[in-house]
């Protein structure tokens, strides 16, 4: 009973990891149609480039992220005006968007692992922790984490709160929706289109280099664990129904503590063909996803 | 008028002659001098069968218009079964190519080409990509037969005693009737209906083109083709493993399709010849290769979207432009 | 307020728009009448931004509009009211009139716009909070409307609002359109099949045919055989 509290335990943990970064891809599939598939190199971007002020900068930890994030909000914002763009005009939009954010994935992986090396690289927790020791360790019942998980909760929590605040309240957050929504309605209220295109690309790239920031505290970073984070990233918001962010949620929270559940009773090779298998099946049982994306 | 008409046929038959040229060039070339370069003759062989791979899902993505990332995928199913036939059964190999085909051909459509038919663009992709992404998980669970990620190793060529020279020749002799069976596919009513599906398909299905039908010959006949060519490779190269399901030759056989052409006929071929003989300079740069490989595609698609078949007719057009203002003569 | 000069449009090689002129006197209801598919909504598609003409003038209170964007069109006070609607299906009625208000001139004017919109649609006061996507077809063309009225223009271009309505509604949706021209002083023009009502709601009237305009006429001159006649 204690190990399945645990398990769960984790499971919201890492789920609720999964949840800020899937939000990016989310959004700009949302808005935009766009799908990107240089998802996950996006969020090492920004776990890396912060790593970069930490490590070889010798700055804190908060601004390192306020020089990285800011970095990765005006990259988004390039990225679309200089390229996507072009390629939303043209009839095919579809699939040349995917080979080239495909393209731009790989190259910058590579990027990466010319700059930085292929050896693993670590963001320090927010509150130290050390297993032996047992610095760090919160108990709360029958629970053992650490006080850092339950910060990255919060973080992500307080994150997704603010997130969605902008998207209810303010006129830009309300014109992303309506974009959504409708781009024909879009236009007839006076919205420029392009604008908002670009401010979403520009606030997905950060949210999701934020995510990869607080998956860099937790997980290992290595130039080529991008193409995991987007694949489970993938999953997500097609489990959770492409277009729609508070599906996304559940579906993170849902394949986070199944993740951890199956690690529990199987064992942790088996998480990834499970992965896999719910893919398939929602591919192939209901591609809508939870909360009925469109299809 | 007469000068258009000679114009006209003129652009054909420099076309026809061009590849007539190439045709004749590729047929002798081992017997005047190629012998004495077995890497060339390799570099050859692997483009067969890789053009094979390109014109396919070319097939598939540009004239269809179906978002498919897992054809690599496809390669590998009919050459794993190919090869595993052939080395373990001692089944000849002109047995299990055909079966390594039909195998792929039956996976194919019903993983993937059923539940396309009820999904839409990004769907398929995702689909497919999690097709390919996943075999090698399931190549390493059945390690027994497939070696798992060690591969499969000395897996018999086309007969005994086979040697580069013969593996050309059949190869080529693959190559032709494949690139054969497409043309004339893609120049039939079938051929049509892809394109006609693609384009506009709300008027297609209202005169009677059947999208079910015609999305399972698709995948089926790429599917069959590209697993036919899985066969010839693992014949070829003697051994297979899951680093073919890797990025690299996912990323290379996308810039073989990007930088001929999408959609276009001789693009992927034209394509995959570059790739293939202008891997050998991407080597050189070797950690570099992927950010190259990367950056190429990139470039390809914001500025070439129609890649270099696009190019050559601008060339042609104005070429043709400017001879037509030459005086025409009596 | 509003003069077209001679815009040309067409859709890849199939022209639909040729040489149209017409104008809009500022307070007044002009309508445009004419056969289905032949280049009336088209047109204000282009008047509104959302379809490019490549020829011709089309001038809004003395400043030339065509090759703006269309939300450089609705900041200038031109709103377009599409025949389909376009509303945000899953915002509440109050969402979408708000939303209605983003260009940057009307946001100061919500309140009294709000007020405004309520007080001719009634309706819409009720269900405020109601999410569009479980709105009636009439009550929806009034949202539409309503969230054109919200962004603070001075001409709305209004595409077959009574479309698909019931003969109550439609009476509805006239009365409300004649409302916000007297009461609010909105210029509008309106492409309409209603040809009665659309009577005895304008000043002026155009018909257009195949991409033209066939001729023009004010309401006391208003012939109803002849606009029959030009739709065979």
């Amino acid at each position: 009973m204690d190990r399945f509290l645990n398990a769960i335990a984790s499971g919201v943990i890492s789920g609720s990891l999964y949840a800020i970064m899937a939000l990016g891809l989310s959004i700009i599939y949302g808005v935009s149609r766009v799908f990107n598939f240089a998802h996950g190199v996006i969020a090492l971007l920004g776990g890396y480039l912060t790593w970069m002020f930490l490590s070889r900068f010798g700055l804190g930890l908060l601004p390192s992220m306020l020089l990285a994030l800011p970095l990765l909000f005006l990259a988004g914002w390039l990225l679309y005006h200089a390229t996507i763009r072009s390629l939303l005009r043209k009839p095919n939009w579809e699939f040349s968007t995917v080979l080239f954010l495909l393209g731009l994935g790989i190259l910058l992986e590579n990027v990466l692992l010319q700059l930085f090396g292929p050896r693993v690289k670590a963001i320090p927790p927010f509150v130290p922790f050390d297993p032996t020791t047992g610095l760090g360790t919160l108990r709360i019942g029958p629970i053992i984490t650490t006080w850092h998980d339950v910060l990255l909760v919060v973080v992500v929590v307080a994150a997704v709160l603010l997130l969605n605040a902008f998207l209810k309240w303010s006129w830009t957050g309300q014109a992303m929706r309506a974009v959504a929504a409708s781009v024909p309605g879009a236009l007839a209220v006076g919205i420029d289109i392009q604008r908002v295109f670009a401010l979403t690309f520009a606030l997905a790239f950060l949210t999701t280099g934020f995510s990869g920031v607080l998956l860099g505290t937790k997980y290992y970073m290595t130039p080529h664990v991008g193409w995991e984070w987007m694949v489970k990233g993938f999953v997500i918001v097609t489990f959770g129904g492409l277009g729609s962010t508070t599906g996304a949620i559940y579906a993170a929270a849902i394949l986070g503590i199944v993740e951890g559940l199956v690690s529990l009773y199987l064992a942790p090779i088996w998480v990834w063909p499970v992965w896999f298998a719910i893919f398939l099946i929602i591919l192939l049982l209901r591609p809508q996803g939870i909360a009925g994306g469109r299809l | 008028m007469s000068n258009d008409r000679k114009l006209g046929s003129k652009k054909l038959t420099w076309r026809t002659i061009a590849l007539g040229i190439l045709l004749v060039f590729v047929l002798l070339y081992p017997l005047v001098g190629g012998q004495r370069n077995p890497y060339m003759l390799h570099l050859f062989t692997l483009f067969f069968i890789w053009s094979i791979v390109a014109s396919n899902w070319n097939l598939l993505m540009g004239y269809a218009g179906v978002s498919s990332l897992g054809n690599i995928g496809f390669l590998a199913i009919g050459g794993y079964v190919s090869g595993i036939l052939a080395k373990m059964y001692g089944i000849s190999p002109w047995l299990t190519i055909p079966i390594g085909g039909i195998a792929t051909c039956a996976v194919v459509t019903l993983l993937l080409g059923l539940p396309a038919l009820r999904l839409k663009g990004i769907y398929i992709a995702l689909l497919t990509l999690i097709f390919a992404d996943s075999l090698p998980s399931v190549l390493t669970q059945t390690r027994e037969v497939t070696g798992g990620a060690m591969g499969l190793h000395d897996i018999p060529p086309f007969f005994p005693g086979a040697e580069k020279i013969h593996t050309y020749y059949l190869c080529l002799a693959a190559f032709l009737v494949v690139q054969y069976i497409l043309y004339r596919v893609v120049h039939s009513r079938t051929g049509l209906a892809f394109v006609a599906l693609r384009d506009a398909e709300a008027f297609a299905t209202s005169l009677g083109v059947s999208f079910y039908r015609e999305r399972l010959k698709v995948f089926a006949l790429s599917s069959f083709l590209t697993g036919i060519a899985g066969g010839f490779y693992v014949h070829t190269l003697g051994d297979i493993s899951p680093t073919t399901l890797g990025i690299e030759p996912f990323l290379l056989a996308i810039a073989m399709i990007e930088l001929g052409g999408v959609g276009t006929f001789f693009g992927p071929i034209l394509g995959s010849a570059i790739i293939v003989f202008g891997n050998e300079f991407l080597r050189v740069a070797d950690i570099l290769r992927l950010t190259l490989l990367g950056a190429i595609i990139c470039t390809i698609i914001l500025f070439f979207p129609g890649g270099l078949m696009q190019l050559l007719e601008r060339v042609e057009t104005w070429v043709r432009r400017r001879t037509a203002r030459q005086p025409v003569r009596g | 307020m509003l003069e077209l000069h001679e815009v040309s449009a067409a859709y890849g090689d199939l022209q639909v728009l040729r040489e149209v002129s017409l104008n809009v006197q500022e307070g007044e209801v002009v309508a445009l009448f004419g056969p289905n598919g032949h280049g009336k909504s088209t047109l204000l598609k282009v008047i509104a931004g959302l379809h490019a003409a490549h020829s011709g003038s089309i001038r809004f209170r003395g400043e030339e509009i065509r090759g703006l964007p269309a939300h450089q069109i609705v900041a200038r006070g031109l709103a377009y009211i599409p025949e389909e609607r376009h509303l945000f299906p899953d915002m509440t009625v109050q969402e979408n009139l708000r939303l209605g208000a983003y260009n940057s001139r009307a946001r100061s004017r919500i309140r009294e716009n709000l007020e405004l919109v309520f007080e001719i649609f009634p309706r819409l006061a009720e269900r405020r909070n109601q999410l569009c996507s479980t709105l009636s077809g009439g009550e929806s063309r009034m949202v539409a409307i309503a969230r054109g009225l919200m962004s603070a223009a001075s001409l709305l271009l209004v595409d077959e609002p009574s479309i698909g309505l019931s003969p109550a509604l439609k009476g509805a949706v006239f009365e409300a359109i004649g409302r916000i021209n007297r009461e609010a002083g909105i210029t509008v023009l309106i492409v309409e099949q209603e040809i009665q009502h659309a009577l005895a709601l304008c000043h002026r009237y155009y018909l257009m045919k195949k991409g033209q305009i066939l001729f023009e006429r004010a309401v006391s001159e208003a012939d109803i055989r002849e606009i029959e006649r030009a739709y065979f």
